[in-house]
């Protein structure tokens, strides 16, 4: 071929070898896929200012001056503020017996922990404020804003050599954020593990692309094989958000079970719902999620509400290690990680297959549908 | 790092109260590493609050047209960056 597809406008902003994006919550995860060439992206969301200075440090430590990321989930709504005992108090009595039902039918032990609820109100504010001035005090090569606008600290990011990508889940949200001078778009779409719109990768990635101009868009949502690498070149992406692919990697610190299980799934076993948090998320599927599907199931609560009914069975499922309770926010690409590869062969594999494809598609003699 | 806490300074924006907006809304998920995206819609009090410096500013929506079906609060913070006012004005 004459032209590399891998060059990217993303890989030239970044001194990058390939055009992948990993988003993890482990920093071995991150190390491996930045010395592999490729980029990586931490998710510190519920880390202290001091927990993400550390971890700072010690990517740094790893990876020389290869650039590196930090995700912070800017909130972009807040309810009022208000007390745990007082929260607590307002949950619906038909919704405490629910629970308790789940409790009997399956048999739920309780915790061996108490919950790891943070507190309320300042959480969302106050909390990824101070979050985000330790990014901006370290000088991390890129922030890249999970949810909220990260309009707001461009300039001071900017003057500190920094690079600001802004992950989105609608077109709207994207436009406004490339007028504000964001260096890269994150087009999130529904496939996606976690916090997705309702808007499909297909369909955003390459309405965003019409919009960007020279800004760099990476596709996000379903993406763990060199086929939706290049899938998502062709759609007008300059690189992939990848999230699902590590989890189950060798590097991971995911517990063997979860990683099990996603080895095991396929994309029918992931659930779109609102029964964890309140908020809609993707999932894997697990006792939890069935029964608040059933017909005869409350209506969810919003959150908090619905987190504070949660809490006590993720904390069992995790500290009794139960299969069948275990969760894990999940991508619908999930059907294409069947290995516990180290995270460079999962790189090498996806660049490899990626530059097939291309070649396919450009054969004098290609292969036709 | 600074150990100084995040300064927050209330204020009202006489240009914004009244105004219809909608908001791409959501946020983390206490004590969990998840996260989760709503939409809002209503009428923007004028009541904000600058966190930090530069300042991140949000405002309060009131009179809520459209809101997550189990959203029981009748009012909802904003970030100004995902605000969107029904006139294409921005905040």
């Amino acid at each position: 071929m004459a032209n590399d597809p891998l060059k990217t406008k993303l890989t030239g902003m970044l001194g990058i070898e390939f055009p992948i994006v990993a988003f993890t919550h482990c920093k071995d995860v991150v190390d491996a896929v930045v010395n592999a060439g490729g980029f990586a992206v931490l998710g510190e969301a519920m880390h202290t200012p001091d927990e993400i200075a550390a971890d700072i440090k010690w990517i740094r430590e790893k990876v020389g001056d290869k650039p590196f990321g930090i995700d912070l989930v800017l909130p972009a709504s807040a309810p009022p503020a208000g007390a745990l005992a007082e929260l607590q108090k307002e949950i619906p009595e038909t919704h405490l017996k629910f629970k308790q039902e789940i409790n009997e039918r399956h048999d739920i032990p309780e915790p061996k922990n108490p919950p790891a609820l943070h507190q309320w109100g300042g959480l969302n504010q106050e909390m990824a404020r101070a979050q985000l001035d330790v990014v901006l005090e370290e000088r991390v090569p890129v922030f890249t804003s999970g949810l909220g606008n990260p309009g707001f600290i461009l300039e001071a990011a900017h003057s500190r050599d920094m690079l600001v990508f802004g992950l989105i889940g609608k077109t709207r949200q994207a436009k406004r954020e490339l007028e504000e001078g964001v260096d890269a778009i994150i087009a999130q779409g529904t496939d996606a593990a976690g916090h997705t719109g309702p808007i499909g990768t297909f369909s955003i990635v390459a309405e965003v692309a019409a919009i960007a101009g020279d800004t760099p868009v990476i596709a996000a949502g379903g993406v763990t094989t060199g086929r939706h690498l290049a899938a998502a070149l062709c759609l007008g992406a300059s690189g992939v958000w990848t999230g699902t692919l590590w989890l189950a990697c060798r590097e991971s610190d995911s517990d063997i079970i979860i990683k099990e299980k996603l080895l095991a799934a396929s994309s029918d076993d992931t659930i779109y719902g609102r029964s964890v948090s309140g908020m809609p998320m993707r999932t894997t599927k697990c006792v939890w999620t069935d029964e608040w599907g059933k017909p005869d199931a409350p209506k969810t609560l919003h959150a908090p509400y619905q987190m504070l009914l949660s809490a006590d069975y993720i904390q069992s499922a995790n500290d009794h290690r139960r299969e069948d309770l275990m969760f894990e926010a999940c991508g619908q690409g999930v059907g294409f990680v069947t290995a516990m590869k180290p995270a460079r062969q999962i790189v090498a594999d996806m660049v490899e297959e990626t530059l097939d494809v291309f070649d396919e598609l450009t054969a004098d003699d290609p292969v036709t549908a | 790092m600074s150990d100084a806490p995040v300064q927050s300074r209330p204020g009202f924006d006489s240009e914004m109260a009244g105004k219809h907006a909608e908001c791409d809304g959501g946020g983390s998920v206490a004590g969990t590493k998840y996260a989760g995206r709503e939409d809002f819609a209503g009428t923007l009090t004028g009541e904000y609050v600058d966190h930090g410096d530069p300042p991140w500013r949000w405002y309060v929506m009131a009179d809520l047209t459209l809101k997550p079906e189990s959203y029981t609060e009748t009012t909802v913070w904003c970030q100004a960056g995902n605000l969107f006012l029904t006139e294409d004005h921005r905040p």
